[in-house]
């Protein structure tokens, strides 16, 4: 009975055989149906692409997608080909793979899911893509799209994305929820159609682009800092926030600091009460293809104190819930902001670095009536926005003197991201002069990040009435020592226009080479040269008697002697060049040698033989020419000297 | 005709308004209205005025010598802020360094005086140390005996002399000759070395050395990792120190023979013309 009621095989020997084998005729016929489609469509991968809006603002980010999918193999090189008008900030690829087997037959499925973040640069429409992927060998495009880029500002709100796929527990299906899709009830198994995704998914949420980074800096949960500006001006607010990202599809987590973040190089104020318990959420944003829930878990206003490239240390989080992840740690990046000064170009008189916001100023002073070496009181507010002044400087005046200043002061959040509240100084003045008395202005200069100018804060505060009071200390009261007499009077020109810098000898290279090493130098060269000289002609002397020297000098004179008509002189200018060239090329002199002895003398010193006898023959030539009755024409000259010309050539390559 | 007529005022108006500007930016209208200032006893508009200058990058004595002024005169008017002696020491300092005017030169050192004797004269009263001028290096005083030019001239004719001298050793036949080229080699060389070493510290203090005034109370010197340094060391305000390594927030400074590190908004670098 048990037998007969398992299933449709048995195997035996390694070999499965079908035992009921109508019912594998249906399931192999079901099975070929179903998966027709699908191997029809094995050749052509499936590309889809979105972008998270149609029309951004210059400087915003743009998040496009691609969805590749393939049953061959895993898609691979995803491009995208066109992003004129935009900076590629990020790419992240997540690759996924779906393996199933129904009824004895297995299938692959490979996904690549692509994320661009791209930054629009300038106004204008712009076409994205395609974006073109690799599959094997081959290589597929997908639509291209197009996206208005308009100023900072004038985008319209970003529409919340629908997630390209319903989330599902195997991944993301390039099929979607068509009832045409082949793999649906292989994903979504046995039951089919009653685990519709979209009758139970959650409803999709609104993801915040503004939130997305490339890629996820943990799994689960992780902490993520940032700043609103790279560059700020010294005394400029920073905003400084740190969010925690935590994947939608986990468990709550609870984290607690466990190190702050030191910014040794600013001024932190906080921007969110510490009363607030929970971290407000503050969006969802979608990283690799995951929603992220995001909160904030602070937020500081700093300001720097100095230039320079100031450095944000992350910040340390350590989770107690859930089991999970509880006891690990979570850190944020380390930030780098760039400080300088505010412009120098249009400085007001009297700023103080530092001074940078949007303040205002008032004062009020009474009372208005006081008797010569009485006091009033100055109450002097300033408020505003940014980091307000810590101190005011009164208007000196002779004949006024200022105390100094009660400080009291009312700082905190202004607004979600601003610092500010107000500061007031309390003075107490002493009027030492009788008469109406101006105290002047009270002015602050500062410098306006969002109009990159400088403005000033005024509060006049008019005039006091001192009525003259003959016992009050004044100011030449002789029981009050002057401050630093004796100091000399102004000047009223300017020494030079501009700067002017003097010139001195040693700038210039003429100094040091002409005016320095030149004496030196010169007695060096001197003593040089005269040793140079004394060697130079030293060789000169003896290239000059060397037998080289006297071969070049007999075969020019052989040579005009021949262009001549004296056929004698000819030959005997002849028989000295064959001398010398014996001498100079030899190393023997054959002068006074006789017949045979010439050409043995010759072979002695190595030469051949065949060149011995000729060089002796015309030797012989010539002392016989030169002492015949008749003068020899001068034509057979010159061919002896042709000859002899040419021996002489010889000699010396043979040597 | 009115709408006409309005329009004709805006674009004079906007048309004006940068030469305004560039009246208002001008440097010898600044230091008019800063004397002004000085002269009705208002010190705070001519230290604006003469600030402004400073800002537009002019480095001339008499700017800085009428800053000092202003800042002393705020000193002497009670409207004293912290730190005014110091930038009333540095204001004539660096006329002291700049001018090429004797008078002027000689008003700057009488006005650092009294200055310098105001810081001594508190000090005093706080049981402070007095020590505001630590003096220069034997080195640097003795280059400072003669201007570079006395120097690098001083090496030339050295330079020249021993040549000549050479050359006579070298040529001359005559005995006395030879013993006069003699002396004169011996004397040149040490001279051409001593006036070259003292051309090339000058030129290098002119183009390297950096200086700085004390615009603070008390500038607390503290070692490269922010402690202070042993004995307690403070600067005082006017102090004259000498800027070794620059850094934005922190610089390291000698002064004397101490050496520290001290914040760099406690400072004010001296102008120099190079």
């Amino acid at each position: 009975m048990i037998r007969a009621a398992s299933p449709t095989s048995r195997c035996r020997s390694g070999r499965c055989v079908p035992r009921a084998g109508w019912v594998l005729r249906i399931s192999v016929l079901l099975g070929v149906l179903v998966i027709a489609p699908g191997v029809h469509a094995q050749g052509t991968p499936q590309l889809r692409i979105s972008a998270s809006a149609d029309v951004i603002g210059v400087g915003d980010t743009l998040h496009v997608q691609l969805v590749a999918s393939s049953a061959d193999a895993m898609p691979s090189n995803p491009k995208l080909e066109s992003v004129n008008g935009f900076a590629v900030r990020g790419e992240s690829e997540s690759p996924s793979q779906s393996f199933t087997i129904i009824n004895g037959v297995s299938s692959s499925r490979y996904s690549l899911t692509v994320d661009w973040t791209l930054a629009a640069l300038r106004a204008g429409s712009y076409r994205v893509g395609p974006a073109t992927i690799s599959v094997g060998a081959m290589r597929a495009s997908s639509a291209a799209f197009t996206v208005k880029v308009v100023p900072a500002g004038q985008a319209p709100a970003p529409r919340a994305p629908t997630p390209l796929f319903p989330q599902s527990p195997f991944g993301s299906s390039p099929f979607g929820s068509s009832p045409f899709d082949p793999w649906r009830n292989f994903l979504l198994g046995p039951q089919g159609l009653e685990n519709e995704p979209s009758q139970e998914a959650p409803p999709p949420v609104a993801v915040d682009p503004k939130l997305a980074l490339d890629a996820p800096r943990a799994s689960d949960y992780f902490v993520h800092a940032g700043v609103d500006k790279v560059t700020a001006v010294v005394g400029e607010q920073v905003t400084f926030s740190i969010y925690g990202y935590r994947d939608a599809s986990v468990p709550e987590v609870d984290v607690s600091a466990e190190h702050e973040a030191s910014a040794p190089g600013f001024v932190r104020q906080p921007l969110m009460s510490t009363k607030d318990k929970e971290a407000p959420h503050v969006g969802f944003a979608s990283i690799a293809g995951k929603i992220w829930d995001v909160r904030l878990l602070g937020r500081w206003a700093l300001f720097p104190l100095h230039t320079g490239d100031l450095t944000i240390g992350p910040m340390t989080v350590t989770m107690a819930r859930n089991r999970n992840v509880a006891g690990a740690r979570r850190d944020t990046e380390s930030l780098t902001v760039h400080v300088t000064e505010p412009s120098l170009r249009g400085r007001p008189p009297g700023y103080a670095i530092g001074d940078v916001g949007r303040f205002a100023v008032s004062a009020e002073v009474n009372p208005r009536d006081v008797e010569q070496g009485g006091s009033i009181a100055v109450h002097v507010q300033v408020s505003g926005t940014g980091n307000l002044p810590s101190t005011v400087v009164p208007p000196a005046r002779a004949g006024v003197e200022w105390l100094s200043p009660e400080l009291h002061e009312e700082l905190g959040p202004v607004a979600r991201s601003a610092f500010g509240g107000h500061r007031d100084f309390d003075f107490v003045v002493r009027i030492l002069d009788a008469g109406n008395v101006d105290l002047g202005e009270i002015r602050i200069p500062f410098w306006d990040p969002e109009k990159k100018a400088y403005d000033m804060a005024r509060a006049a505060l008019g005039s006091v009435r001192s009525k003259a009071n003959p016992n009050a200390s004044t100011r030449g009261d002789d029981t009050a020592p002057e401050r630093l007499p004796g100091l000399p009077l102004p000047r009223e020109r300017l020494e030079s226009a501009g700067p002017t810098a003097r010139k001195y000898v040693d700038d210039s290279p003429v100094f040091w080479f002409g005016g320095l090493a030149a004496g030196p130098c010169a007695f060096v060269a001197a003593v040089a040269g005269r040793a140079s000289a004394r060697r130079a002609s030293e060789v000169w002397r003896r290239r000059r008697t060397s037998p080289l020297a006297e071969l070049r000098a007999r075969v020019a004179a052989a040579d005009a002697a021949c262009r001549g008509h004296d056929a004698r002189a000819a030959d005997a200018s002849i028989e000295r060049a064959l001398y010398s060239a014996t001498v100079a090329r030899l190393g023997v002199s054959v002068r006074g040698a006789l017949g045979s002895d010439v050409g043995a003398r010759l072979e002695r010193a190595g030469l051949a033989p065949a060149a011995a006898t000729r060089l002796a023959r015309l030797l012989e030539e010539c002392e016989a020419a030169r002492f015949a009755p008749d003068e020899a024409d001068i034509r057979t000259v010159r061919e002896r000297w042709d000859r002899a010309h040419q021996a002489i050539r010889e000699l010396v390559r043979k040597t | 005709m009115r709408r006409a007529v309005g329009c004709l005022a805006t674009v004079v108006a906007l048309a004006a308004m940068p030469r305004i500007a560039a009246a208002e930016q001008d440097p010898s209208t600044l230091l008019a209205s800063g004397v002004a200032a000085l002269g009705q006893g208002h010190a705070d508009d001519a230290i604006a005025s003469l600030e402004a200058l400073a800002d537009l990058g002019i480095a001339d004595a008499v700017a800085s010598y009428d800053r000092g002024l202003a800042y002393a005169l705020r000193v002497r008017v009670s409207g004293e802020v912290a730190g005014d002696l110091g930038r009333a020491v540095h204001g004539f300092e660096e006329a002291r360094d700049l001018s090429h005017s004797r008078a002027l030169v000689e008003d700057a050192s009488r006005a650092l005086s009294i200055v310098r004797a105001e810081i001594v004269r508190r000090r005093l009263r706080a049981g402070e140390s007095i020590e505001t001028e630590p003096g220069r290096s034997l080195a640097r005083t003795i280059t400072g005996l003669f201007d570079e030019d006395t120097w690098a001239f001083g090496a030339a004719g050295s330079s020249l002399l021993l040549g000549l001298g050479l050359f006579v050793r070298w040529l001359a036949r005559a005995r006395w000759a030879r013993i006069a080229a003699s002396i004169a080699i011996g004397a040149a060389i040490p001279l051409l070395l001593a006036a070259t070493a003292m051309t090339l510290a000058a030129r290098n203090d002119r183009l390297h050395l950096r200086e700085a005034v004390v615009v603070v109370s008390n500038a607390r010197l503290t070692n490269d990792r922010g402690m202070a340094l042993p004995g307690a060391i403070q600067l005082p305000e006017g102090a004259r120190v000498e800027i070794v390594e620059p850094r934005s927030a922190v610089t390291r400074v000698r002064f004397g023979r101490v050496d520290g590190w001290v914040a760099s908004n406690a400072l004010r670098e001296l102008a120099r013309l190079r």
